[in-house]
Order: C-alpha cells, then structure tokens, then sequence
C-alpha cells in the first residue's frame, strides 16, 4: 500500500504537471481537489487516464469517481481493489 | 467616429449547409420534429455529418465555405469585390485534419489566415478577410464583430461566414472530455448525457442599406461578448457571464424582456452547460419565454452554430412559430425554463441567441423582426469616449529555451501560482507578458465587466494543436488528455488572463497573417463606443519554441 502510495504520487506529479511539488508535500490524506493541490476538473479527467495507464482501471465519468478521488489514499485504496 | 450614428444592421441572403440539407430541407425537417444525426463509424459516436462535392484544389473546409459564399452572394448585388463590404470568417479549427499527414510539419493551410485569404481570393475579396476563432461562440462572436465595424461606418455590408468540419482531432478531443452522449444529445433534458458533434456551414449577409435587406425585415439589433472568468473549461455555477453577455445585448438592442419572442440557446446536452444556462436565463428575466435548442436535429457545429442557429432563428421568426427541441422531452434543471418540446406559435418577433464556449466566453445576439414595436433607425446617442495608451509591454526574446527563460520569468514574479505549470506554453508567454503590462499600470479600478482582452496571432493554437494530433495519433488505449486539448484553442488563453484579472468584458481572438494592428482597433472601437472601459490588446504569438508578444493597455479617458 505505502509503495503504491508512492507511485501514484509520482504519477500525479508527473501527469498532473504539479511542478515544484514533491511526493512528500502531497499529504496521503488531504484532498486532492480545491484547496492543497488545487486539482480542477481537468485534473479528475486526467486521473481517470492515470487508472486507465498504469492499472488497467477504466471509469466512465468523473461524477461517479468523486468519493474515490477524495485522496492520494481514497485513490489508491480503490485501486488495490480493481487494479488488473 | 462621429457622437450620433443612424444606421440600421439587416439581414441580407443567408444561406446554410447541415445534415439536414439546405435551409429550407433543414427547417422542414425540423418543423416535422425529423434529427439528422446518424451513427459515424470513423469516430464512433453519433455525429451530423456532410456530404461535401469538393472542389478543385480547395480543401472539404474551403470548397463547404466557397459554396455557401456563392450561394449567399448570387442572390444578392453585393460583391466581396467592393471595398465596402468585409468577409468575416468564423471556424474553430479549419483545416486541422490536415495535421494527420505530418505532424510535425504543419502545412501552410493548416494556418486559418491561409485558408481564408484562398477564399477571399476566389471572390475577389476587396479587403482582407477578417478571422475569429473563438471557440464555440465563434459563429455569435462573429456577428458581434461585425456590428460594431459596421456601426463604426468604415464598411457599408458584412458577409459572415461559419464553417467546421470533423476530424479525428475533434472527436477524440471531446471524448476525452467525456462530454460526448452515447445516443444522439438531449438538450436540457432530464437524461441528457453530453453532446453530439456536427459538421455545418452558414453564410449571413449584413446590410446597412435597407434597399439591399430580405424582406420580412430583420435587424441585428444588438449583441455582446463577455468571459465568466471562473475556469477554461467547465461552465460557470452561476450563470453571471452569460447573464452580462444577454443583458449588455438586449441593452444594445433598447429591449426588454418583454419584447423578446424566444430564445434560441446554445443547449449542447452537457450537464453543466444546460444547467448554467437555466441560471443565466433565470437571471435574465427570460426564463419563462419559449425556448429551444437545434442541437439534436444537427449536432454541435462549433465554429459553424453560431452561424446556422442565427439563419436558423431568422427563418423562426419569419414563419412566426419556433420549433421543438429534439430529444427534450422532461427537464431537471434547477432553474425551470420553458424549453420548447415541439412547435410553439410566438407572439413577439424578436429573439435573442445564445453560446457559451471553452475559455469561459458567452456571446448572445438580438434579433428584431419587423412587426416589433420600433424598427426606426437606430440612434447611437452617445458622446464617442477618449481613449489612452497607458502602458505597452513586449516580451523580449531571449538565448535561452522556452521553456527555462518562461521559468525564470515566473520565478521572478515571486509568487506561487501551481496553475501556471499546466498551462499552454502560448498561455505562459502571455500570462508573464500581462503580469508585466499591468505592473506599469493595473485597471483594478475597473469593474470586471467593463474590462476586456483582444488579441490577435497568426498560428491561433497550432503549437498545442501539434501536441494533441500527436497523442492522437498514437492511438493510445486511454485516449488523448483533455488537458492538451483545451488548448487547441487559441481564446483559451485570453481565457486564462481573464481568469486571473478578473476580466468579464469581451475577450476576442482573431487570426491575421501579420499583425496588421486589428486587434488594437477594434480594442479602440470598443472603447469609443463606451463598451469597455479597458482593454488589453495586441499580439499573441507563440510556434515551435518561438514567440512574440506584444501588448498594450487601453483605457477609456474619464472626464
């Protein structure tokens, strides 16, 4: 769980162009949207690339996902599950 | 510019080209209650797709407009020959496709400005043809424009043109979205679920000579352009941007809500826009007059809608009744509006037209019919404002790559904006060279709404229309991210701008071949005409690692 934790920060920044963000100011926890990381709906579209790239994991709609993209942790709790 | 100015904007000849056919094929369809949108195998959605007989060494997107144009000019005296008479084009992405053969090699007529003085040459076009590529309110924007150069008095005739073609590019840009319904779009209905695309061209002739007008009469009575100033892409919460952009028109126009007959709205089908529209609606006083959508006879023509919807609107009035919206049959939006289900007598022949588009622009238009209470000539009774350069800032160039010289730029500012780093790098080079231009001098004295941004470029957004046709091609199983295609607009970095400085006046992108100054005219004709108070103007250019911006900031001279 803590190694894909890592990893999926690593894809946020990257994916997310979260420049001068590291992996450790990203709280695990905190949400993801609005205030901390400032993610927008663009974003969430790019997170559902993000589960479709490397875990095989297709959703439709981002309204669907709002729960499990709360946090770094929401997210990777929901990938565990579904990964392929 | 003289301080009392009478002349009247009519409708000439107008013509159109959708799925449905010709205008009167696509009105007699609709008035049946018949949709023209069919499943598309290449692109795998419904889609409103054409038909097109090509001709000789011009393009699907050229030969759809010289059609139109021949149609709309045989009809009528007036020549694109004559230098009273300006061609305005209006297309989100032109020749795009033709991006699919080389990628990194962009042809000279994937450039708008190429493809449009190759149809202004064919008519023998007197003046340089005028481009705006503002993103899906391009069509209304057009029209916008038009007005005011011809209240201005420097043409006598307009000849506006709308035209889009689909593409791999288009399509899978809006899938990437997922803004695309699974079943032909359902305007404002209950299970609506996105947008249908479509492919369409219209052509409009404006006329200040009423001798060269269609009977019944129609003016263009008024319009405006405004930016909701809140995100690129998603629709505004509240619906003020559209709210200020019908209020500023049906002021224009002298009109009230009760002289309106219906609205002809914009109505993809997303959840969003249709639910942001009932909000401005409501807003607007116009909530309980007969409304209706034509995107599900004809799909979203983007750059084209604008343009069709109007003609389309025209011939509503004309016949007296409007017809239903296809697909609606119950509404769940917060704000109830009287969405049309099928055809509707109207009592009032006056409609306002609406569209609302990425980059967080509105445009909305006032269509006055004959038989309407005054169709004297229209008295611009206002003192012509003074306007002051009060800073200019150009971007210098620099030895080192783009994207470490942008860097070192924004570090410079000292500030932390994480938005910067996802933008366009078109949308940097801006952002640094406006934080500098209102650095000499700041407008936080303006109201938003009186703010605005016009800029001119000749790649509109071929850099960022590069990067997505190279995702595109790749074919990957996630598809292309939706954070490249934003910027395959160019007004979505006008966008941006209006977003951090507030700017909720008109925002305007035209496409030119050189910077002939345009831009920073029409800022000054808005100013003149007491239609801003500042503006932000110039030249946006970014290609390839390239750039050169150049800006000014007007402002208008308070006594």
């Amino acid at each position: 769980m803590e190694q894909l934790i890592g990893e999926l920060k690593e894809h946020l920044i990257e994916e997310l162009n979260l420049e001068e963000i590291t992996p450790e100011d990203i709280d695990s926890e905190a949400p993801l949207f609005r205030d901390g990381l400032g993610l927008d709906s663009i974003d969430a579209l790019e997170i559902i690339l993000i589960l479709e790239k490397y875990y095989g994991i297709k959703l439709s709609n981002s309204a669907e996902a709002k729960p499990i993209f709360y946090s770094v942790k929401t997210l990777a709790e929901y990938i565990m599950k579904n990964r392929k | 510019m003289v301080g009392k100015t009478e002349v009247n904007i009519y409708i000439g000849t107008t013509s159109i080209y959708t799925c449905l056919g010709n205008k009167f094929e696509t009105l007699a369809a609709m008035n049946r209650g018949r949709g023209g949108l069919s499943f598309n195998k290449q692109f795998s959605m419904f889609t409103g797709s054409l038909e097109v007989e090509m001709m000789e060494t011009y393009t699907r997107f050229e030969s759809l407009m010289i059609d139109q144009l021949i149609e709309v000019l045989s009809r009528t005296n007036i020549k694109l020959s004559d230098p009273s008479v300006q061609l305005i084009i209006s297309t989100t992405k032109g020749n795009v496709e033709l991006l699919e053969e080389d990628v990194d090699h962009p042809s000279e007529r994937t450039f708008l400005y190429t493809s449009a003085e190759l149809v202004a040459a064919r008519f023998s076009a007197s003046n340089p043809p005028i481009v705006i590529s503002n993103a899906c309110i391009s069509g209304v924007s057009s029209f916008v424009v038009a007005r005011e150069l011809l209240l201005s008095g420097r043409f006598k005739h307009a000849v506006v043109v709308g035209c889009d073609v689909l593409s791999g590019f288009i399509t899978s840009g809006f899938a990437s979205f997922k803004s695309v319904s699974e079943k032909p779009c359902r305007p404002y209905d209950a299970q609506r679920d996105g947008l249908s695309l479509g492919e369409a061209c219209g052509a409009v002739v404006l006329t200040t000579d009423i001798s060269r007008a269609v009977s019944p009469y129609i003016r263009l009575a008024g319009g405006a352009i405004t930016n909701d100033a809140n995100h690129i892409s998603a629709p505004s919460r509240t619906g003020d941007g559209l709210f200020y952009a019908i209020r500023s028109a049906m002021a224009e126009a002298g009109l009230s809500a009760d002289d309106i007959g219906f609205v002809n709205s914009h109505g993809t089908a997303t959840r969003y826009n249709d639910e942001m529209e009932s909000k401005a609606l409501a807003l607007s006083g116009l909530n309980t007059k007969p409304l209706n959508s034509l995107k599900g006879y004809i799909g979203h023509t983007l750059g084209a809608s604008g343009v069709v919807e109007t003609v389309l609107a025209i011939e509503q009035l004309r016949q007296g009744y409007i017809v239903g919206t296809y697909g609606f049959k119950e509404s769940d939006l917060p704000h109830p509006i009287a969405i049309s289900s099928g055809k509707q007598k109207i009592t009032k022949a006056c409609c306002v037209k609406t569209a609302s588009g990425f980059g967080g622009c509105n445009a909305a238009i006032v269509l006055e019919g004959s038989d309407s209470a005054k169709l004297t000539a229209e008295n611009h009774n206002i003192l012509p404002q003074k306007v002051n350069v009060v800073a200019k800032y150009t971007l210098p160039q620099s030895d080192m790559a783009f994207a470490d010289y942008i860097r070192a730029e924004f570090k410079q500012l000292g500030e932390s904006n994480l938005k910067f780093y996802k933008m366009s790098d078109m949308s940097k080079a801006l952002y640094i060279a406006v934080e500098r231009l209102l650095a000499i001098e700041g407008f936080s004295e303006i109201e938003p709404t009186r703010r605005a941004i016009i800029l001119a470029n000749r790649s509109a957004s071929i850099d960022s229309d590069i990067a997505h046709q190279q995702i595109v091609s790749q074919r990957l199983p996630e598809g292309p991210s939706p954070a490249v295609f934003v910027y395959t607009l160019a007004n979505v970095s006008a966008g941006e701008m209006c977003i951090r400085h507030k700017i909720q006046g008109d925002n305007t992108f035209f496409i030119e071949n050189r910077d002939s100054g345009l831009a920073e005219d029409y800022a000054r004709l808005l100013i003149a005409r007491d239609r801003a108070d500042a503006v932000i103007c110039g030249w946006c250019e970014y290609l390839k690692g390239k750039w050169n911006v150049d800006l000014k900031l007007l402002k208008k001279i308070f006594d």
